[in-house]
Formats: C-alpha cells, sequence, structure tokens
C-alpha cells in the first residue's frame, strides 16, 4: 500500500513537471498589444497599384516603416523577417510583410518592388503623398525626419525602426524593438499561427 | 501504471484551473492594459522649442488637450495635472521619470508665449511639464483625434467643442490608461495609482517576474 502511495505521488510530480513543460505559455518575443480596435487601415501605391492593409484580413501582416536608401537599420530588419520566413517554410505563405516608405521624394513604387524583391519575393513596399505618409506614420507611433547624409547617401532619414504584426482579423498585436533576431520573429509568428 | 498516470494527469489538470481561478479572482498582480500604440509627432513647446515623441522614450507620459481661450465654466484639467505633478513623490516609480504634455487643439492663437504663461499660470515646472502645439491643423487633428482618440472640434466661433480626457503613456509609447469619465475616486487618484502599477510592472519585467505579469494581462487583471 506503502508503495502505491509513493508511486502515485512521484507520477504525479513528473506528470506536472512534463505538463509545466509541455503547456506552459508562449512568452512572446515581441510586445503584445491588446488593442481593442482593429489597426488604423490605410491605402498606399505599390507597384501593382493601390494596396490597402484590409486587403490582407486572414493573413498575419508585419508592417514596418523605412527607406530603400536607408543605411543599415532597414535592410537589417528586413533581412531579419526574410530569414524568418525561410525558417518557417510553407508557414510563411500566411504572413505578409509591407514595408512604407518614408521617403517618397526617391523612392518610386517601381523602386520599393525591386528593392523588397531583393529581401524576399512576397514583400510589399509601398508609398504616397508626404501628407498621407505623415498621418500613416503619425497613427502608428513612427516619427521620422529628414536628416543630413553623406554625398553617396544624400539625404538619410532618421525614423522610429519598430517593427509591428497585426493578426488575422487586423488587430495590431504585437510590437517588435529594433534588433529583433530571425529565430524571435519565426517564434512568434509560429505561435501566432497556431492559434 | 495507467491508473497513477491518469491520477497524476487529473490532479495536473485540477491543480492548473484552480490556480487559473484563483489566479482570476484575486488578481495577485495587477497590471494596465496595453490599449494602442501611442501616435508619434514632433510639436513646438512653450519655449519655441521642438518637441518629437521620441524625447520621451523611457518615460511614462500624461498627456491632456485644452486651447487658453477655452472661456468658462471650462473643464479645468490643468488643477489634475498640477496635483499629479506635486503628488509624485507618493508614488514608488523605481527612479522612472514622469513628464507632462498639454497638447493645445488651437495653434492660431496658442503661440509659444501663449503656452509659456499658461503653464506658468499653473504653476508648471517646465523641465517636466510642456506645452505644446503644431501649425499643421490637419496633423494635429490626425494625432489628437485619431491617436489620442479625444474628440475636438473648431466652432469657427472662437471656441472649440472638446472632449475633456488624460492619457497616459508608457515609457515603450504604448497607450496604457485614458481618463475621459469622473468616478468616486479623483482623476489624480487613479492616475497616481497607475503609475505606481506601471512601475511595478516594469520592475518585474525580467526573469519569472515577466512571467506572472504576461499571466495578469492574458487573465485581463487589470487595475481599477
Amino acid at each position: 500500500m506503502k508503495i502505491k502511495v509513493v508511486l502515485s505521488i512521484i507520477v504525479t510530480i513528473l506528470v506536472m513537471i512534463a505538463g509545466v513543460y509541455f503547456l506552459r505559455p508562449h512568452t512572446f518575443h515581441g510586445t503584445v498589444i491588446q488593442s481593442p480596435e482593429p489597426s488604423y487601415d490605410f491605402t498606399l501605391t505599390s507597384v501593382d497599384g493601390d494596396v490597402s492593409l484590409s486587403d490582407f484580413r486572414g493573413k498575419i501582416v508585419l508592417i514596418y516603416f523605412g527607406y530603400t536608401f536607408c543605411p543599415d537599420i532597414c535592410p537589417g530588419t528586413l533581412g531579419n523577417v526574410a530569414q524568418a520566413l525561410r525558417n518557417m517554410g510553407t508557414q510563411a505563405d500566411d504572413v505578409q510583410l509591407i514595408m512604407v516608405s518614408l521617403d517618397p521624394e526617391r523612392d518610386t513604387p517601381e523602386k520599393l518592388a525591386e528593392y523588397m524583391g531583393h529581401f524576399h519575393p512576397s514583400f510589399i513596399g509601398v508609398t504616397g503623398s508626404k501628407e498621407k505618409l505623415d498621418e500613416v506614420a503619425a497613427l502608428y507611433g513612427i516619427f521620422y525626419q529628414k536628416a543630413e547624409g553623406s554625398d553617396a547617401t544624400g539625404y538619410l532619414i532618421d525614423h522610429t525602426a519598430t517593427l509591428m504584426v497585426l493578426d488575422r482579423e487586423g488587430y495590431l498585436k504585437l510590437v517588435f524593438p529594433f534588433g529583433v533576431t530571425a529565430e524571435e520573429i519565426a517564434d512568434d509568428l509560429k505561435y501566432m499561427i497556431r492559434q | 501504471m495507467n491508473k497513477y498516470l491518469m491520477n497524476g494527469l487529473y490532479t495536473f489538470i485540477g491543480v492548473i484551473a484552480i490556480a487559473a481561478f484563483a489566479f482570476k479572482v484575486f488578481q495577485p498582480i495587477q497590471v494596465l492594459p496595453r490599449m494602442r500604440i501611442s501616435p508619434a509627432y514632433s510639436f513646438i513647446d512653450q519655449n519655441g522649442k521642438t518637441l518629437i515623441s521620441e524625447d520621451l522614450r523611457g518615460k511614462f507620459v500624461l498627456y491632456s488637450f485644452t486651447y487658453t481661450n477655452c472661456p468658462a465654466p471650462c473643464y479645468n484639467m490643468g488643477d489634475t495635472m498640477t496635483e499629479v505633478q506635486s503628488r509624485l513623490g507618493e508614488v514608488d516609480l523605481g527612479g522612472i521619470p514622469v513628464s507632462f504634455v498639454t497638447i493645445s487643439v488651437d495653434p492660431d492663437r496658442d503661440t509659444p508665449e501663449v503656452l509659456n504663461a499658461y503653464g506658468k499660470s499653473l504653476g508648471a515646472d517646465f523641465d517636466q511639464w510642456m506645452f505644446v502645439t503644431t501649425p499643421n491643423k490637419a496633423l494635429l487633428k490626425t494625432i489628437v483625434g485619431s491617436g489620442f482618440e479625444t474628440y475636438y472640434e473648431d466652432k469657427g466661433n472662437g471656441e472649440f467643442a472638446l472632449d475633456p480626457g488624460y492619457v497616459l503613456v508608457d515609457g515603450w509609447g504604448i497607450i496604457r490608461s485614458e481618463y475621459r469619465y469622473t468616478t468616486e475616486v479623483s482623476d489624480a487618484d487613479r492616475i497616481l495609482r497607475h503609475l505606481g502599477v506601471l512601475a511595478e510592472e516594469v520592475k518585474n519585467s525580467t526573469g519569472s517576474a515577466k512571467l506572472a505579469y504576461e499571466a495578469a494581462h492574458l487573465f485581463l487583471c487589470y487595475a481599477p
């Protein structure tokens, strides 16, 4: 009888340890937002015409604000997202990255399409008038302004470098800070796809 | 052995269910919801200097909205802001700075000089409390109306329709609380309590404590 009790206790403890390990909640690498309303919907121009955020309901959407002349931060982040999507295999089909260009003077839709294609074939680049970009950037918490560059780069654009993730219903779900790795992005996206 | 395994499984499920229920009911940890991203901006302050949203990263920021020509009896939001500023010492902020930003919706009349005089009349410490606006009225409407979700409208007779309210933003630029309705507890008391809740979360934002705080978000254990 004593052996049975001891065995029961041991098995219970083992099951609990295994349960806690396998059922532990996912810890997001990005900051989780519990937005009560869908994210601001915008319409901007890509090489294939107008693109609205709401066109991608049903997909997980990553929004990034940058520009093609960006020397380091933008290519670093876009490269990490591209690597994350490659790591995710077919699950990447459920994910769409949109980069909003903050440099309407130099980033034409054609130039944006060419630039985005270097990172991943599914990436979309959009742009619009300065007034429209001011509005979209403000509402996504993206500050940007022109800054002095070199002869080689021309002017630069200082901008907030966060990467935002919207769920399939268009609610802002995650905000990644600059420096998030491909593995961390893939980990969170995979969890969102499983949900 | 199967019997022991099943007993262990049932016990585990029972413990988890009771723990989750107890967490929700007793709310040992309370948080403020991460509601949405605070809008980005570039404003001109009461000294004619530029204030950009990125300047306030890493600080808790309390926003209010006004226009200095608001005729009596105008809802005086300055009183609450002044009270919160003067009582900050009551809260353990863990060294996290707090800033106050009052945004004028009337850039035509609320020049830096006017805002400066208005701030002085409230006894504001300008190192901590900025009075700002922007001549770009379309963008101002986007920032205040859509970003901070605070309704205002120029009535064309020198007056504005303006919904009073305060918005509390954390150091990551995320809106954590809004104060738009009068409750039995004064706005200043609620704001001060919420600043303490935010500071406590920041203090426990690493290691296993972070898990507990994320669970509090998951179970919607929101501080009243």
